[in-house]
C-alpha cells in the first residue's frame, strides 16, 4: 500500500511536469496546427534563462521566473515573425523541417553556451513532505506544481474566453480565413500564441528542473517531448484541460504500470509514452477530449 | 527565348559531352577519393586545420543509404517519418552481433537485415496509413527516442553490450587478388599532382583494408541507388509519387493505397537497415547512442541539404551530414567567440542553422540549385528534323516548352515537396539523377 502511494505520488509529479509542457504544444498546436519540435528546447532554454538571472545575476527567484518567461516569449516573437510566418500553414514539410532546425540549433546553442556539467536549479517549493506514509510522501513540490498547472489551466481558460486577445485566438484556430475575414489579423494573433506557449514552456521547464530529484543540463528536454507530446495527444490536442488528464494518466502509468509489471523494464517508460502515442492516433485521433475533426476531400 | 548562355543541339556532340563529361568526373572522383583519403589530406584556413580521412568517408558513404531510404519515404511518398535511424540501429545491432558472437561474415548478415528491417518497417508502416503528417512525424520520432532504450534493455544486454556499445571482433581484409596497391602506385606516378594527391603510393595493412572497406560500401551504395532509381521510374514508383501528389487523384486512378504506402515503408526501412549494416562495417563499433532522436534528425538534414525528392541529394546529404560536424569541431578559433564556445556541439548547431537556411533560400536543396545554375548555363534544344524545309517556323517554341517544364518542376519543388501538384511525369524528371 505504502508502495502503492509512493508511485502514485511519483507518478503525479511527473505528470503534472508532462502537463505543463503538453499545455504548451496544446496552445501552439490550437493556433497553427503545428507540432512543435523544438517546444521542448524551447523550454530548456528558458530554465537556463531563470538558472542565469536567479543564480548568476542573484535576481529573486520568482521575479526570475517571470523575467525569462517575458524574455522566452519576446524570443518566441521573433521565431514566429522571421521563421514561421513566411510559410504556408497548410504545408507541413517546410514547418516540420524549420522546427527540426531549431531544435537542433537552440540544443546545440545551450551545450556551447552552458556545457554538459548538470547543474542544481534552486528549489522553487519549500524542501520536505506535506503527507507522509512510511515510505509514501507526498512532496510539497508534487503539491505545488500541481497547484501550478491548475491556477496556469485557469488563468489561461480565462484569457481566451474572456479577452479580446483570446477571442481573436480562438477565431484563428477555428478558421483562419473567417477570422481574416472578419478583421481579426492572424499574423500577430498566432505570434501571441507562440509568446503564450512558449512562456508557458518556460514556466514548465523551471517547473521540471526545480524537482529536487532533477539536475539541469542541456538534454531534459528531449525525452520530456515525447512524453509531452504522447500527454497532449492523450488528452486531445486542441484541449487544455486534456493536456492535465493526459500528463497525469501518462506519469500515472509511467510509475504503476512500469513499476508493477515485471516485463516492462523501467528505462521502458519513454516506450510505454510512444506506445500511447500510437494507440491513441490510431483508436481515437481525437484523444480523450479533443474535438473530433471532419476531414474534407 | 532562353536566358542561357549556351544552347546545345541535342545530339550533338557538344550535347554528348554535357551530359557523360559530369559522369565521368564523378567516376573518377569516386575511384580515386579512398586513395586520397588515405593519406588523411588536410586543409587549413587561419589556424585551424581541416582533415578528410577515409574513416569519415566510409562513414559518410553508409549515411548515404540511409538518407536515400528516408528521401524514398519522405520525398518521393511524402510521409514525413522521422524515424529511419530506429531501421539503421536494428541493421547496425543485427550486423555486430552476428559478425561478432557468431562469426558471420558481415555481407552475409545482409540476408538477415534487409528481410527483418523490411518487415519491421511495414509493420511501422500500418499504423502509417491512419496517423499522417504531423503525427506521423512525431509517432516515428517518439520511435528513434526509443531505440537506445531497447539496446540497454537487461535482458539484451548479453546481445547489445548494453550502454557501452559493442566492438565488432572482425577484420575486413583486402583480398590478395585486388590490386590495391599497384593501383595507388599507378595513381602516385600521375605526372605533377601524383605524388601530391596521393603520397608515395604504397599502402600499409590498415590502408588497404580501410580502402577495401570503401570498395564494398561503395558497392553496396551503388546498388541501393540503382535499386531506388529503377523503384522510382517503374510502375510502382509512379504510384509512390502519384500519392505524394494527390492521394485521392492516385486512388481514383487504381492505386492501392495501403499497399503502396506500406511497402514503401518497409523499403525505405530496408535500406535503413543495409545502411546500419555499412556503418557497423565502417566504423565496426555500436552505440545505443549513436542511434537516437539525433541521428534522426541529422538525416533529415542529409535529405533537405541534398534535395528533397531527389535521388543523388542523398550523396551530397551523407557528406554533409558527417563533414560538417567534424569540420566544426576542427575549428579552433573564431575572432569574438569564446574558445569554449567551439569545444561544445558546434557541429549540431551547424546542422540545424543549414536546415533553417537551406529551407529559406534553397528549398530544393543543394540539387536543385545546381540544376538551376546549369540550365542558366546551358540550355538543350532539340535538333532541327531534316526533311522539314528551313522555312518552317524555327523550333524555339518546343524549346521554349521544355525550359518551363523544367522551371515548373523546379517551381513546385520549391513550394515544398511533399505536397507539389506537379504530374507524375514532371516528378519523374525531378526524380533523375545527377
Amino acid at each position: 500500500m505504502e508502495l502503492f502511494l509512493a508511485r502514485l505520488f511519483d507518478g503525479i509529479s511527473s505528470g503534472a511536469t508532462y502537463a505543463v509542457i503538453a499545455v504548451a504544444l496544446v496552445l501552439i498546436y490550437k493556433a497553427t496546427t503545428l507540432i512543435n519540435f523544438a517546444q521542448g528546447e524551447l523550454a530548456m532554454l528558458g530554465s537556463f534563462i531563470a538558472y542565469v538571472l536567479a543564480v548568476e545575476q542573484g535576481i529573486p527567484l520568482y521575479l526570475a521566473i517571470l523575467l525569462a518567461m517575458v524574455l522566452s516569449a519576446v524570443l518566441a516573437a521573433g521565431i514566429e515573425r522571421t521563421l514561421i510566418r513566411p510559410f504556408d500553414p497548410a504545408d507541413h514539410l517546410p514547418l516540420v523541417i524549420i522546427t527540426l532546425g531549431l531544435f537542433l540549433a537552440i540544443n546545440a546553442t545551450a551545450g556551447m553556451v552552458w556545457g554538459f556539467d548538470p547543474r542544481n536549479f534552486p528549489e522553487v517549493f519549500p524542501d520536505g513532505n506535506l503527507l507522509t506514509f512510511g515510505i509514501a510522501r507526498l512532496r510539497w513540490y508534487t503539491v505545488g506544481t500541481l497547484a501550478t498547472v491548475l491556477v496556469l489551466l485557469v488563468l489561461l481558460n480565462l484569457l481566451l474566453k474572456r479577452t479580446k486577445i483570446g477571442l481573436a485566438f480562438r477565431a484563428v484556430s477555428s478558421n483562419l480565413e473567417s477570422a481574416g475575414l472578419v478583421g481579426v489579423r492572424a499574423g500577430p494573433t498566432l505570434q501571441f500564441g507562440w509568446m503564450l506557449a512558449t512562456a508557458v514552456g518556460t514556466l514548465a521547464g523551471v517547473l521540471f528542473v526545480a524537482d529536487p530529484f532533477r539536475q539541469l543540463e542541456p538534454t531534459w528536454a528531449i525525452r520530456v517531448l515525447i512524453f509531452a507530446a504522447a500527454a497532449a495527444v492523450l488528452g486531445g490536442l486542441d484541449s487544455l484541460w486534456g493536456a492535465l488528464a493526459g500528463g497525469l494518466i501518462l506519469g500515472l502509468v509511467e510509475s504503476i504500470a512500469v513499476g508493477y509489471i515485471d516485463f516492462i523494464p523501467s528505462q521502458m517508460g519513454l516506450a510505454t509514452a510512444v506506445v500511447v502515442i500510437i494507440a491513441v492516433l490510431l483508436v481515437r485521433p481525437a484523444g480523450l477530449f479533443g474535438a473530433e475533426r471532419v476531414e474534407r476531400v | 527565348m532562353t536566358m542561357s548562355a549556351w544552347t546545345i543541339t541535342e545530339g550533338s556532340s557538344a550535347h554528348k559531352a554535357y551530359r557523360y563529361v559530369p559522369w565521368a568526373v564523378f567516376v573518377l572522383v569516386v575511384v580515386t577519393a579512398p586513395f586520397w583519403a588515405v593519406h588523411t589530406p588536410s586543409f587549413s584556413v587561419g589556424d585551424s586545420t581541416f582533415t578528410f580521412s577515409i574513416g569519415n568517408l566510409n562513414h559518410a558513404v553508409a549515411y548515404m543509404v540511409g538518407v536515400l531510404g528516408l528521401g524514398l519515404l519522405v520525398g518521393f511518398n511524402g510521409q514525413i517519418s522521422l524515424g529511419n535511424s530506429f531501421f539503421m540501429g536494428i541493421g547496425g545491432y543485427i550486423t555486430a552481433t552476428l559478425v561478432t558472437d557468431n562469426g558471420w561474415p558481415f555481407l552475409a548478415t545482409l540476408v538477415v537485415v534487409l528481410p527483418v528491417t523490411f518487415i519491421v518497417g511495414m509493420l511501422v508502416g500500418l499504423p502509417a496509413l491512419r496517423i499522417r503528417g504531423l503525427y506521423l512525424a512525431l509517432t516515428t520520432l517518439g520511435l528513434a527516442a526509443v531505440f537506445p532504450a531497447i539496446v540497454r534493455l537487461q535482458q539484451l544486454r548479453d546481445r547489445t553490450g548494453g550502454a557501452n556499445g559493442k566492438r565488432i571482433a572482425s577484420d575486413l581484409d583486402a583480398p590478395s587478388w585486388l590490386p590495391l596497391e599497384s593501383f595507388a602506385e599507378f595513381l602516385a606516378g600521375i605526372p605533377l599532382i601524383g605524388e601530391w594527391a596521393f603520397g608515395e603510393g604504397r599502402l600499409g595493412a590498415r590502408e588497404e583494408s580501410a580502402i577495401w572497406v570503401y570498395v564494398l560500401l561503395a558497392l553496396l551504395t551503388a546498388a541501393a541507388f540503382w535499386v531506388a532509381r529503377n523503384l522510382i521510374y517503374s510502375r510502382p514508383g509512379r504510384s509512390i509519387i502519384a500519392i505524394r501528389d494527390n492521394e485521392t487523384g492516385a486512388a481514383i486512378n487504381g492505386v492501392n493505397l495501403q499497399m503502396t504506402k506500406t511497402l514503401t515503408f518497409g523499403v525505405s526501412a530496408a535500406l535503413g537497415g543495409l545502411s546500419g549494416t555499412m556503418y557497423a562495417m565502417a566504423i565496426q563499433f555500436v552505440a545505443p547512442d549513436v542511434f537516437g532522436i539525433n541521428l534522426a534528425i541529422f538525416l533529415i538534414v542529409g535529405l533537405v541539404v541534398g534535395g528533397v525528392g531527389t535521388l543523388s541529394g542523398a550523396i551530397i546529404g551523407g557528406l554533409v551530414i558527417i563533414f560538417i560536424p567534424i569540420w566544426a569541431s576542427q575549428v579552433s578559433s573564431v575572432p569574438g567567440v569564446p574558445e569554449r564556445f567551439l569545444r561544445g556541439p558546434t557541429g549540431v548547431f551547424f546542422l540545424g542553422l543549414l536546415l533553417i537556411v537551406l529551407t529559406f533560400f534553397l528549398p530544393g536543396g543543394i540539387v536543385y540549385g545546381v540544376r538551376k545554375l546549369r540550365s542558366r548555363l546551358v540550355s538543350v534544344v532539340p535538333r532541327r528534323p531534316e526533311d522539314v524545309s528551313p522555312d518552317v517556323p524555327p523550333r524555339e517554341e518546343a524549346a521554349e516548352s521544355i525550359m518551363d517544364r523544367r522551371d515548373d518542376a523546379e517551381a513546385s519543388a520549391m513550394s515544398a515537396p511533399a505536397t507539389t501538384d506537379s504530374t507524375p511525369d514532371q516528378a519523374n524528371h525531378q526524380g533523375e539523377t545527377l
